[in-house]
């Protein structure tokens, strides 16, 4: 499948990317590992006309202190983070979500900063333009139907990052710079809950750090998925505790991922939970296996991890 | 639209090159350097027939642009045999029969070599970690399995 054509630019400073982004007027966008983004250029789903690499910017790179917090280079692969000592005694829950993250070459060559932006999915969006258009253009192409669920008013694409949940639990803020200047918010403040536009980001933004409060955590990650490699989650269920406190995350059943707090992990606890998360779930017929399956799945992941996690306290 | 200048090596040859802008380090390997082991398959980085070693990492060269590549270290399944004599691997995918239809072989050879060059004794588990990223549609995976354990330990091979 070839390319279409654009300019390729690669810069080695935040400052370099920004005024590229200008030059381009407006119409680039940002290359990281390009195991998301090039595959989506390649099937026209993004026509830019530059494409701005970052991987010149090696400060993006890196894993570090800074005061109670860990920093992490939006540029750092998968695999890194994976092999990393602090996330493994710190962040169980992120430790597992990277490892469950597609297959060990992409692992390698993907970033978390691509990850966590990766663009929402369907079985009828991530096709060929010749596929496509012998469809019809869906809401999430600019047109008025969507292909997947007929007479939907709204794109109901599936935002399926595995580390997205792993990362709200342990209450992860993402670092902004555009040509506005620096911003920091929680993750949960990237996402807009529509599927057509999942990000609320600034013409220009460059995610350049994830911030998690370094703190050691217990949890884990489960991901319902067909194979055991490659596969991009049907459902991905994370936990976190900290200080008897629990957060549970569930992701890639929806436009975003959505977190719930629990004080305990008790039965009773955990249905109201599971009845929260099935409610917030917004699962379409736009992945290969069926909507209630991967709702009525939430429940067994989510007593999966209490259960694993009670056993490990005694 | 100007096309850009990379250099980098391939299979230990240093190569300068103008190369599109948009162009995929693959179509590079294959039309201009003519090197048409690397495959392409799905070409949207799924299937990992085009896997190639970049900078001893395996890397999908259909999702990598030759600009991208540019001072990288390539190495590809043209490049593992030393003359006359197959790599290891080579040997050892002939051996067990390894092979089907060889579409996904080249990728599967450098996903392994790859993983062999990290850790020259993988357990079975990190084998299958490692091939798992390359699709064999033949679902030829126990052999080729058993290839690669059989170089990770000749002297444990029967």
């Amino acid at each position: 499948m070839i390319l279409p054509r654009f300019m390729y630019r690669k810069a080695v400073s935040i400052d370099e990317a920004l005024a590229l982004y200008k030059q381009s007027g407006s119409d680039a966008l940002y290359l990281s590992g390009g195991t998301d983004l090039v595959p989506r250029v390649k099937l026209r789903l993004a026509k830019p006309a530059m494409l701005i690499d970052l991987k010149g910017i090696t400060d993006l790179g890196t894993v570090e202190d800074e005061n109670d917090w860990i920093r992490i280079g939006a540029l750092s692969t998968i695999t890194d983070l994976k092999e990393n000592s602090i996330i493994k005694e710190y962040f169980p829950a992120f430790r597992a979500s990277l490892e469950a993250t597609s297959c060990e070459s992409l692992r390698m060559r993907g970033t978390i900063g691509g990850n966590l932006l990766q663009n929402s999915r369907c079985l009828f969006y991530n096709q060929s333009e010749f596929w496509r258009k012998s469809k019809g253009f869906c809401l999430k192409m600019g047109g008025d139907k969507c292909n997947a669920v007929p007479g939907a008013k709204v794109c109901l694409a599936n935002y399926a990052s595995d580390n997205a949940p792993a990362l709200l639990t342990l209450s992860a803020e993402i670092r902004l710079t555009g040509p506005d200047g620096q911003r920091q918010i929680p993750l949960a403040d990237l996402y807009s809950g529509k599927a057509g536009k999942p990000f609320l980001l600034a013409p220009g933004e460059i995610l350049t750090h994830i911030l998690i409060p370094k703190r050691k955590t217990t949890g884990d990650y489960e991901k319902l998925r067909i194979r055991g490699a490659i596969d991009y989650p049907l459902l991905g269920v994370a936990l976190s505790t900290f200080d008897g406190k629990s957060r549970f995350a569930v992701g890639a059943i929806g436009p975003k991922p959505n977190v719930f707090e629990v004080d305990s992990l008790d039965e009773q606890r955990l249905l109201e939970m599971v009845k929260d998360a099935r409610q917030a779930a917004r699962p379409a017929p736009n992945t290969v296996v069926d909507t209630a399956y991967r709702r009525d799945m939430i429940a067994i992941l989510v007593h999966r991890l209490a259960g694993r996690a009670t056993e490990e306290a005694k | 639209m100007e096309k850009i200048h990379v250099t980098l090596t391939v299979n230990g040859d240093r190569i300068e090159a103008d190369v599109p802008q948009f162009q995929t380090l693959l179509e590079m390997l294959r039309d201009t350097l003519e090197l048409t082991g690397t495959k392409e398959g799905c070409g949207q980085g799924a299937c990992g027939s085009c896997t190639v070693l970049l900078n001893g990492r395996p890397a999908r060269s259909c999702i990598l642009l030759a600009a991208e590549a540019d001072g990288a270290d390539v190495v590809t399944i043209e490049g593992l045999a030393e003359g006359e004599r197959l790599h290891p691997l080579q040997e050892s995918f002939m051996d067990k029969g390894a092979v089907q239809c060889g579409f996904c072989t080249p990728g599967m050879i450098l996903t392994a070599k790859g993983l062999l060059d990290r850790n020259q004794n993988p357990s079975k588990t990190e084998i299958i970690t490692s091939v798992s990223s390359n699709l064999c549609r033949c679902t030829g995976y126990k052999k080729i399995i058993e290839a690669v354990e059989a170089t990770a330990a000749p002297s444990d091979a029967t």
